[in-house]
């Protein structure tokens, strides 16, 4: 084709497409929102994770979706309605992406807009100290400052999760199954792959090692990261190595990278624990998962917006109000590991022992 | 010290040495497509998006038909067809084919996350089951060699492949007439083209084979070792065949000890659960060696005398 | 090529500064339509509205037509923060392209910047706005022109293709800023993956005054991140140009370019040209980290880690025939598409990613019509100066292949 040739397609398509955009622009294609009731529009921006990690974005998805009737999360997953709002998700898949994408929400005056992941707390804390009459809630974090210091915006729900108390429940299964040599492998040797060093991953780690430390003293306890949340073979490779080093009992704290360890602990017949979210699916090799339940604490932050009693501030979840548990998945449990499971929750729930919270 | 205690105890175990070899054939399949690309004389830096290309329809294709044969050659017929807009735009527009790789590249990226979201809404493919996926071979007897047969004979079938691969593309380009006519229509075209040879067609069929080679490197990483399609999976693997390529001088075996060093480097990162030295210090090692080497060997990198000048009949 | 002929024998008027122009444009415009035009039937195969696509798409690059509820003053800032560091960084691609090297490096020479200055940003941080502030840049610069240098020296002393040092260096680079920021000397007191923050006043102003109570468009001022780095990416395309069009320097680059026989034979030292282009290379893209540190993020995250600005700069140097208006043109409209995806996202419910193949597409339909119209010559990643070996090498090829093909003549007679 000709230069001029090219040239002028390429000017009768820019002609073509200015008419179209003229002709079309000035009427309202779509409507947001604004029927006669005043529906509650709710916007969740998920961190780099991804929607379908089949846990931590996923379950506040699943919050969402379960109050959600209208909205772009209705056609990624089913809609319950249960409280009648409308409920768009946006995935960022960069850092960078989590201003725009909260900001997005927050200026289209959306009721709610929450914010999944510690990785978020700065980004939240900017954009909520721009609008302070929209209501936030972070997922894992507060509103911080570049620094990391909370805010404390009034309009911002921090939602945090002890971790190391589902951790925990998940590491006495492990501990008592090495001990009684009901592993696999027989090595009383377990491991645990972290995404990235953050301390809600931390927290997660620590009360797993506490836990079967306490079941078993003379256990051998691995413990890598992936840097990494989204991606299963980065995962695969960190649990490869614990695998060749002995470990038969693999925690994965990394999101959906972590379905890579499930899966290589599932290709060498050894056993795996879930995080987040029930996790039986993934991979035969599940034999538990560790629950942290965002969807609860979604759809409790969304209802609080409905019905008027929205808080800003923070509110924890731990096993003393049912915020975190496990889930027993592929394996029976022996009875042994139910009667250690029965006494430490007790214990952790009357405050009589406390789980770690941050690893070496 | 502690840490150099690790890393010596970490070298003797088989482990990281079997992770070498496995992520080394991942990254050997795309560099000897390049090779064999470059030698017919056609720049190829599109390595990534072909096999990120192959890895996607690997997943979709085993997902659906539950086979594992047919998915490893669609995502070779895939990356093949990626490859042929590069050998079309490069060959028969004469394009710059850097220009075109660069855009395969982009291409890829975007047209496998588009495709995903078409056929599985926002971003789920879900999981390949193990038993349609590419499975690890364990050769009987040899396998419990010590230390050895944990490494050499306990693989992935691709490594394997990879390794047959290798032999017979070495073999192909300095052992036979067809490997001869290749890098002549690499080196002086304008003899071969006097000689008889068609240009075109060499060059076509190289460029072709430098896809289905990196769709196959796809299939590998997506239903070998992942089991899932991720968006990005590639992660820059296609750049490191390339570096591995320029760095083995153009040539399969040179390309096969790159891959290996690149694959320790990975392996060792991966064994971080192990080691008490900063994973990320580590990690540099392989690219920091093959910096040391470069500037310790004084060696001009010769590539193909008519690498990436298109062909024009008469022209010289 | 026929056309050429025609247009040389036809009589007229030099062509005017317009018509030059529009014919300076006119190929990569023309490519863009044709782009757009093969995105439509994409959208519309998939069961997509093309028109709504690109609506929402111009919405998010423009803030024109937006019809999801998007202020579109703040989708013009955005794009203005997508496309400043472009602007550096295509530069820092297009200079070795005019010598006739490929940088792939700009992503690695981009991290050692914003390290840099994140560094001085931090612990320099008591000092003035006024002299922190361009020290902080300058830091930067210098960071990435080392990166750069490093790659230029490797490939004057010891003829080490610049495609491999560049991708080595970037990795290294990479894992350096985890090792920084994870567990290491940069990092924010209490573990989490990113650097402190730099002090306020290594802070690049925002265009817009930075206050929650000011009220810009309905919406409070900050809210607009477009900051005066645009200044500093502009500036720095104008010193582009004039290097490369004004300065003998620039001369010798685009010598060495065209061809590094010939060069030589005029006096230019070769060596010494490609290692000084990877140096102001390197300072350029390490700026454009520089300035995104103290414009943007005004701390180190791991984000950098899998920040592809320093690739999307080898297509915007691409498409920006590699000049500097060509730059700054071909940035904003990556830029436009990098908002404009998310909004065709969430108002259209197109997938984004129909944002990359638009890209792709843009640059095949330039590649496709390069060698025609341009006077560009880029680098094959394999070309080097015809040694006497290889020419050698070629030879003996040439006859083995007559060898052999004689071979095969007297096999069949």
């Amino acid at each position: 084709m000709t230069h001029s040739r090219v040239r002028l397609l390429g000017a009768g398509v820019a002609m073509m497409l200015a008419l179209f955009m003229a002709a079309c622009g000035g009427g309202n294609i779509g409507t947001t929102g604004g029927s006669t009731a005043k529906t509650l529009k709710v916007g969740l921006v998920t961190d780099t994770g991804g929607l379908n990690d089949k846990s931590f974005n996923h379950l506040a998805a699943l919050g969402l979706s379960k109050a959600a009737s209208t909205g772009n999360i209705c056609s990624s997953l089913t809609c319950q309605g249960q409280l009648g709002v409308q409920g768009d998700v946006v995935e960022s898949h960069a850092n960078s992406d989590y201003v725009p994408n909260l900001t997005n929400y927050a200026q289209k005056g959306y009721d709610l807009v929450i914010g999944v992941g510690f990785l978020m707390a700065e980004s939240i804390g900017t954009v909520s100290g721009q609008f302070p009459n929209i209501h936030f809630a972070i997922i894992d974090g507060t509103g911080t400052d570049a620094n990391g210091n909370d805010l404390k915006h009034s309009n911002v729900a921090g939602l945090l999760f002890k971790e190391q108390d589902a951790g925990a429940l998940v590491g006495t299964i492990a501990g008592v199954l090495e001990k009684s040599g009901a592993d696999p492998k027989k090595s009383n040797t377990i491991g645990s792959v972290g995404g990235i060093k953050i301390p809600p991953v931390d927290h997660y780690i620590a009360g797993y090692q506490w836990a079967a430390k306490l079941a078993d003293p003379g256990i051998k306890l691995l413990n890598g990261y992936s840097n990494n949340f989204s991606d299963p073979t980065k995962c695969a490779g960190v649990a490869d190595d614990q695998i060749a080093h002995g470990a038969d009992i693999l925690f994965q704290v990394a999101g959906g990278c972590g379905n890579g360890v499930l899966t290589e602990a599932g290709k060498s017949n050894l056993y795996s624990i879930g995080v987040d979210a029930d996790q039986k699916d993934v991979d035969k090799s599940v034999i538990a998962s560790a629950l942290k339940r965002v969807d609860v604490a979604t759809f409790d932050a969304i209802k609080s917006v409905k019905d008027g009693s929205f808080k800003g501030g923070i509110t924890t979840f731990g096993l003393d109000n049912d915020g975190v548990g496990y889930q027993a998945d592929n394996l029976a449990l022996p009875a042994d590991v139910m009667a250690a499971l029965t006494d430490i929750t007790a214990k952790i729930k009357s405050g009589a022992l406390t789980p770690d919270s941050t690893v070496p | 010290m502690n840490a150099l205690k690790d890393v010596l105890q970490l070298l003797v175990t088989p482990g990281v040495w079997h992770a070498t070899l496995q992520a080394g054939a991942l990254l050997l399949l795309p560099a000897l497509g390049g090779v064999i690309s470059e030698r017919s004389g056609v720049v190829n830096i599109a390595m990534e998006g072909m096999m990120l290309t192959g890895a996607f329809f690997a997943v979709v294709i085993d997902l659906a038909a539950h086979n594992v044969l047919l998915a490893v050659l669609g995502a070779m017929v895939a990356g093949g067809l990626m490859a042929l807009i590069h050998a079309v735009v490069s060959i028969r527009y004469r394009a710059d084919q850097i220009v075109s790789g660069v855009a395969i590249n982009i291409f890829a990226a975007g047209v496998t996350v588009f495709l995903l979201n078409r056929f599985y809404g926002l971003s789920d493919v879900g999981q390949v089951p193990a038993r349609d996926a590419l499975p690890n071979v364990t050769v009987p007897l040899l396998s419990d060699v010590p230390f050895l047969g944990k490494i050499f004979f306990s693989q992935n079938i691709m490594v394997y492949v990879a390794v047959v691969l290798l032999i017979a593309i070495q073999v192909l380009l300095f052992r036979t007439r067809l490997g001869l006519r290749i890098r002549a229509v690499g080196e002086h075209p304008q003899a071969a083209d006097t000689a008889g040879i068609n240009v075109y067609l060499l060059r076509y069929g190289a460029v072709a084979s430098s896809g289905l080679l990196s769709g196959l490197a796809g299939a590998f990483l997506a239903i070998g070792v992942s089991n899932t399609f991720v968006p990005g999976m590639t992660d820059g693997r296609g750049y490191i065949a390339l570096a591995a390529m320029i760095f083995g001088k153009w040539t399969p075996v040179g390309a096969l000890v790159a891959c290996l060093i690149f694959g320790f480097g990975q392996a060792v990162y991966d064994a971080n659960s192990s080691i008490r030295i900063s994973q990320y210090l580590l990690s540099m090692t392989p690219y920091l060696l093959t910096l040391i080497v470069l500037a310790a060997v004084v060696r001009r990198s010769s590539p193909p005398a008519a690498d990436g000048i298109p062909y024009v009949p008469g022209a010289e | 090529m026929a056309a050429a002929a025609k247009r040389s024998a036809r009589r007229g008027p030099p062509p005017t500064v317009f018509r030059r122009a529009g014919r300076a444009l006119g190929i990569p415009l023309g490519s863009v339509g044709l782009a757009f035009l093969a995105g439509a039937v994409i959208v519309t195969v998939t069961g997509g509205n093309p028109i709504l696509a690109y609506q929402a798409l111009i919405c998010g690059g423009f803030g024109l037509v937006c019809f999801g509820g998007e202020q579109p003053a703040l989708q013009i800032s955005n794009t203005i923060v997508f496309l400043t560091p472009l602007i550096m960084a295509g530069i820092a691609v297009a200079l070795p392209f005019r010598a006739g090297m490929f940088n792939i490096g700009a992503e690695g020479q981009l991290i050692m910047g914003a390290i840099a200055a994140t560094t001085v940003g931090i612990h320099l941080g008591g000092w003035p706005a006024f002299a922190l502030l361009p020290l902080v840049l300058i830091a930067g610069s210098l960071a990435g022109a080392a990166w750069g240098g490093i790659v230029g020296l490797l490939k004057a002393v010891t003829g080490a293709h610049e495609v491999v040092t560049t991708i080595m260096l970037n990795f290294v680079a990479q894992w350096f800023l985890r090792f920084l920021i994870i567990g290491g000397p940069l990092q924010l007191p209490h573990g989490n993956s990113r650097s402190s923050p730099i002090s306020h006043s290594a802070v690049l102003p925002t265009l817009l005054p930075h206050d929650n109570s000011v009220i810009v468009f309905g919406l409070p001022a900050s809210v607009y991140r477009a900051h005066t780095g645009l200044i500093v990416a502009l500036a720095a395309a104008a010193f582009f140009a004039f290097l490369l069009w004004r300065t003998s320097l620039g001369y010798e680059i685009r010598a060495v370019g065209q061809s590094q026989r010939a060069a030589r034979y005029g006096g230019i030292s070769v060596r010494r040209t490609l290692v000084v282009t990877m140096l102001i290379a390197g300072a350029f893209a390490g700026l454009a980290g520089a300035v995104q540190i103290a414009g943007v993020d005004h701390n180190l995250t791991d984000q950098y880690f899998t920040d592809t600005t320093g690739f999307d700069a080898i297509a915007v140097a691409l498409l920006g025939l590699n000049s500097a208006v060509g730059i700054i043109l071909a940035a904003t409209l990556f830029g436009a598409l990098h908002g404009g995806g998310s909004v065709m996202q969430s108002d259209a419910g197109v997938s984004g990613n129909l944002v990359y193949m638009l890209q792709a597409l843009i640059l095949f339909s330039i590649a496709a019509n390069f060698l025609r119209s341009v006077q560009l010559r880029l680098p094959g990643v394999g070309r080097t100066p015809l040694t006497p070996e290889a020419d050698a090498a070629a030879a003996a090829l040439a006859q083995e292949v007559d060898q052999s093909a004689a071979a095969d003549d007297k096999g069949i007679a």
